[in-house]
């Protein structure tokens, strides 16, 4: 039986004349953190966004609990990306919105709870990022390590299975670099798998259980954090090596 | 070359079409925004109102004032109120209205859908499960064409005020005299056809400035470049649209 909670089965993807995926193929088993790396412009943030269907894929299968979802027609990914959130890289916070509204936005659309049940989510959820006090906060009160957690509390709060985070530390400083590894940390102990691009090898390492390095549009090396380490391959090697 | 630039007109034009029908499938189908669509409500009607009053006021104190002197030579200024209220609503109002409209709103949309798609907010309302046209596009319409037959109709209103206040400090004429010739002279029809050529505007801007705040890219400096094209599209599709509209409703009501 096939454990796998997400798989994607050779992934084309182009734009105009260029050629981003020549033929994806991973998975990724059920509470499993996976880091993505590859040079800038390898198409890591086309990929997570193929996945839950914000960008169309040329050729190609995704599988989500054995589900063929790239089929899916818009109305039918609303559910999927309930299940599969979405990090984005700047927190893409709504900034018409106070920072309540922002988290509580997926709860009033897709459950039935009440206001007050909503709000208790939404403090819970805050706590959970280190975020209590912002509340009342909008957007443009927030740094960009703040919106970035702001946004990773929207994208847990409807207690998704798999989180998809486009470069959470990009432009941060040490100190929230820390703090955003916390929390992503803590959605892993939860028991939620995630796909992590980063550029950020350290933040890799302490976050992920296997690393997938996208070269050439094709997943190029996968492995374990030890595989990672010890690969002989020049380019996982330069990788390390910063060079 | 200009085989491309036809073929990427098409292309436009389909595309509008497919987002106008989905707004019309998504307005009538749960669940529906009565929240923000009331938020649009004030935001484009109430908050136009104003300059709506402006326009309509002085389109009439002008409108009154020439024709007055132009037709006394004749000994025409009984006419007057009958010209003046009869071009204010069949054509003035509806046309500055909208044309205001197009301007005040349709940058307006167009700016904030397009700053939300280059700030990868509309991908947001996306990956959280909801759909951007109803969310974004659905009230903006509805509230455009729902307001402007009302702002237009308000502004005819007002500018027959201003031709009444002209004609009798200007031309001595009777406000009751005024009043009766423009009742008389103002049918149901001329009431329904403005609002109905309004409504059509409405949806118009509201949906050409939606479409293009969508395709926005190249963040500020596309921005900029949407509102432009909105106002100008708009403008034009107001203008040439207005002709067959009228045409048609002669047709119908004459």
């Amino acid at each position: 039986m096939n454990t796998n909670i997400l798989e994607v089965r050779n992934l084309k993807k182009s734009f105009e004349e260029k050629e981003v995926h020549r033929g994806v193929n991973f998975s990724m088993h059920s509470g499993e953190t996976i880091g993505l790396l590859g040079n800038s412009g390898t198409g890591k943030s086309v990929l997570l966004r193929s996945i839950i269907g914000l960008e169309q894929i040329d050729e190609g299968e995704i599988y989500f609990r054995n589900e063929r979802i790239d089929t899916f027609s818009e109305q039918e990914l609303y559910k999927v990306r309930t299940q599969i959130s979405y990090a984005f890289q700047t927190g893409a916070l709504f900034d018409s919105l106070s920072v309540f509204e922002n988290i509580a936005y997926p709860l009033f659309e897709h459950t039935q709870l009440s206001e007050s049940q909503i709000e208790d989510k939404v403090r819970e959820t805050l706590s959970i990022v280190n975020m209590k006090d912002a509340f009342d906060f909008m957007p443009s009160d927030l740094s960009g390590g703040m919106q970035k957690r702001v946004g990773l509390a929207r994208a847990i709060v409807l207690n998704p299975e798999i989180i998809l985070y486009d470069e959470p530390t990009a432009g941060l400083d040490p100190v929230n670099v820390e703090m955003v590894i916390e929390v992503m940390n803590r959605f892993k102990n939860k028991g939620i798998s995630g796909i992590l691009v980063t550029h950020d090898i350290p933040v890799a390492k302490k976050i992920c259980d296997r690393i997938l390095i996208l070269r050439d549009g094709k997943i190029s090396f996968s492995g374990s954090i030890e595989e990672f380490d010890n690969s002989n391959d020049p380019f996982v090697q330069s990788f390390l090596t910063g060079q | 070359m200009i085989l491309a630039k036809l073929k990427a007109d098409m292309k436009l034009l389909g595309e509008v079409v497919i987002l106008t029908k989905d707004t019309f499938t998504a307005s009538i189908s749960r669940p529906f925004y009565w929240g923000r669509f009331l938020e649009q409500m004030i935001h484009l009607g109430a908050g136009s109102l104003s300059i709506t009053i402006v326009i309509g006021v002085v389109t009439g104190l002008v409108m009154t004032l020439q024709f007055g002197y132009g037709l006394e030579k004749f000994g025409g200024t009984l006419y007057v109120p009958a010209i003046v209220s009869l071009s204010l609503m069949r054509e003035l109002a509806p046309i500055f209205t909208s044309l205001l409209i197009a301007g005040r709103i349709g940058s307006g949309i167009s700016a904030e859908i397009g700053a939300m798609n280059v700030t990868q907010q509309i991908d947001a309302i996306r990956a959280l499960g909801t759909n951007p046209i109803r969310v974004l596009v659905v009230p903006r319409v509805l509230a455009s064409v729902i307001s402007l037959p009302l702002l237009a109709t308000l502004s005819a209103f007002m500018g027959i005020i201003g031709g009444l206040s002209i004609a009798y400090i200007e031309f001595n004429m009777p406000a009751g005299f005024y009043i009766n010739k423009v009742l008389s002279t103002i049918k149901f029809s001329d009431v329904f056809g403005s609002m109905f050529k309004c409504a059509f505007f409405g949806l118009v801007i509201s949906i050409l400035a939606c479409y293009r705040g969508f395709q926005t890219t190249e963040g500020t400096k596309g921005v900029g470049a949407t509102t432009q094209w909105v106002v100008v599209r708009a403008s034009i599709v107001i203008l040439i649209s207005d002709f067959f509209l009228s045409k048609l409703l002669i047709l119908l009501f004459n």
